[in-house]
């Protein structure tokens, strides 16, 4: 027989009670010591790495979007710069071209100015000149072919008469 | 063809200071559960890494189950219960489960060992009512919401445990009777059928195979994983209603003087 005897089938034996208590205990401290604190504290702290993690890409995220939002900006304010610039040295250039066509068509009205008056002096010496040749050459002649009682004077004034005569037409 | 229904076998007694101590099918039990656990728990933890993989994934969503259960039963701030939880939850699914091996008795088919742990309910009750709310107030709360159901608290009182201890024993106890019925009348069913066969052939009852298997799934495994499950669930809503979250507390003078001192 490999039971002494049986216990009762509904009934309570305080020494087994005992016994379920005392093993409740050491599993309930062993269980504790080896399996639900090391797994729960690695859960948690695989969770709390992975949520540091999330956090942490999260934050760099944002700077490199603030980032972006900034050079975005510098760039753009960059080429509003470029293009003023661009734009008022077209228009300093503009100004400064008509300022110099200005000029150099002064400079051209001036230049001719002066030519033509030059030229009308010249022009007057020129006519004068020729008068007073004229008039001599024709004196001469006229001494030469007309007789000696005609007076030079009166001839000269003669001449000299008919000469602005044709001189007039001429201008 | 006999069939006694008794209690767990004793093994031997010794006598302590006098007082006679048996060792009985239920003692030898607890200690194989005790040492099967901790060996498998050994096993499962041996190598526990940052980056999981194969068993640690189980373990890791079995824990985490525990404790999302805990949680949602008896509020986060009670979270330090749930080894508690999952300790008695593992001696009694398992206790239930190693009355399978026939070498040893369930555990839990001893009323002695489900008593015990309702017992241990009670007391972390007891223990958390006296604590949170002071024994005066917790003596006083047996006379609400009247004087006259004083009688009837204590009655319910002593009543949880007693019923907690006799479903859990009631159902796997009453598993196991059955199928020692079940067994006992296959094996006349087959005598009956192939008895006039001569020799051992006569003698094997063949309606035994098989045909248990389908009762024992519903009766061993099922029920020990709900019993144990129910188990669970009821220490977690008497713990958890005695251990009510800290804002809901009465604010006492110990700890107003301990918050005033510190």
């Amino acid at each position: 027989m490999l039971f002494e005897k049986f216990e009762s089938f509904v009934g309570v034996n305080f020494f087994t009670m005992i016994f379920a208590w005392i093993n409740l205990l050491i599993l309930y401290l062993v269980l504790r010591k080896i399996l639900f604190h090391p797994i729960k504290n690695m859960i948690d702290s695989r969770q709390k790495e992975i949520d540091d993690m999330y956090e942490s890409a999260e934050k760099d995220r944002d700077a490199a979007k603030e980032m972006r939002e900034c050079y975005e900006q510098k760039l753009e304010s960059a080429t509003e710069e470029s293009e003023e610039i661009l734009r008022s040295a077209q228009r300093r250039a503009l100004l400064r071209e008509e300022e110099i066509l200005k000029q150099a068509e002064e400079e051209a009205r001036r230049t001719r100015e002066r030519a033509e008056e030059q030229i009308a002096l010249e022009k007057r010496q020129a006519i004068n000149d020729i008068k007073d040749e004229v008039s001599v050459i024709a004196i001469q002649i006229a001494e030469a072919v007309v007789a000696r009682d005609v007076k030079a004077d009166e001839h000269e004034k003669l001449i000299d008469g008919f000469i602005d005569t044709m001189g007039d037409q001429n201008d | 063809m006999d069939l006694n229904i008794t209690g767990p076998g004793v093994y031997f007694t010794f006598h302590l200071f006098g007082i006679p101590i048996s060792i009985s099918q239920t003692a030898v039990a607890l200690l194989a559960v005790t040492v099967l656990l901790i060996v498998l728990a050994f096993i499962v933890t041996r190598r526990i890494e940052k980056r999981p993989a194969g068993l640690q994934v189980i373990v890791e969503k079995l824990v985490n189950m525990l404790y999302g259960l805990v949680e949602s039963t008896m509020g986060k701030h009670n979270l330090k219960f749930a080894p508690y939880i999952g300790t008695l939850f593992l001696s009694s699914f398992f206790g239930s489960m190693i009355g399978l091996t026939k070498i040893f008795a369930s555990t839990t088919g001893d009323l002695s060992v489900t008593m015990a742990w309702a017992l241990v309910t009670t007391a972390l009750v007891w223990y958390s009512n006296i604590k949170n709310f002071g024994f005066k107030a917790w003596l006083k709360g047996f006379t609400e919401p009247i004087v006259v159901m004083t009688p009837m608290n204590i009655v319910s009182e002593i009543a949880n445990p007693i019923s907690m201890a006799f479903r859990h024993f009631g159902n796997v106890a009453g598993g196991s009777v059955l199928m020692s019925v079940v067994y006992a009348a296959l094996a006349g069913l087959s005598s009956l059928i192939f008895g006039w066969i001569p020799g051992i052939i006569g003698e094997i009852p063949f309606f035994q195979v098989g045909i248990p298997a389908i009762l024992s799934i519903y009766f061993d495994l099922f029920s020990g994983f709900v019993q144990a499950f129910v188990f669970c669930l009821l220490t977690m809503i008497y713990v958890g209603s005695a251990n009510p979250p800290r804002e809901e507390l009465p604010v006492r003078k110990k700890k107003a003087k301990k918050k005033k001192s510190t």
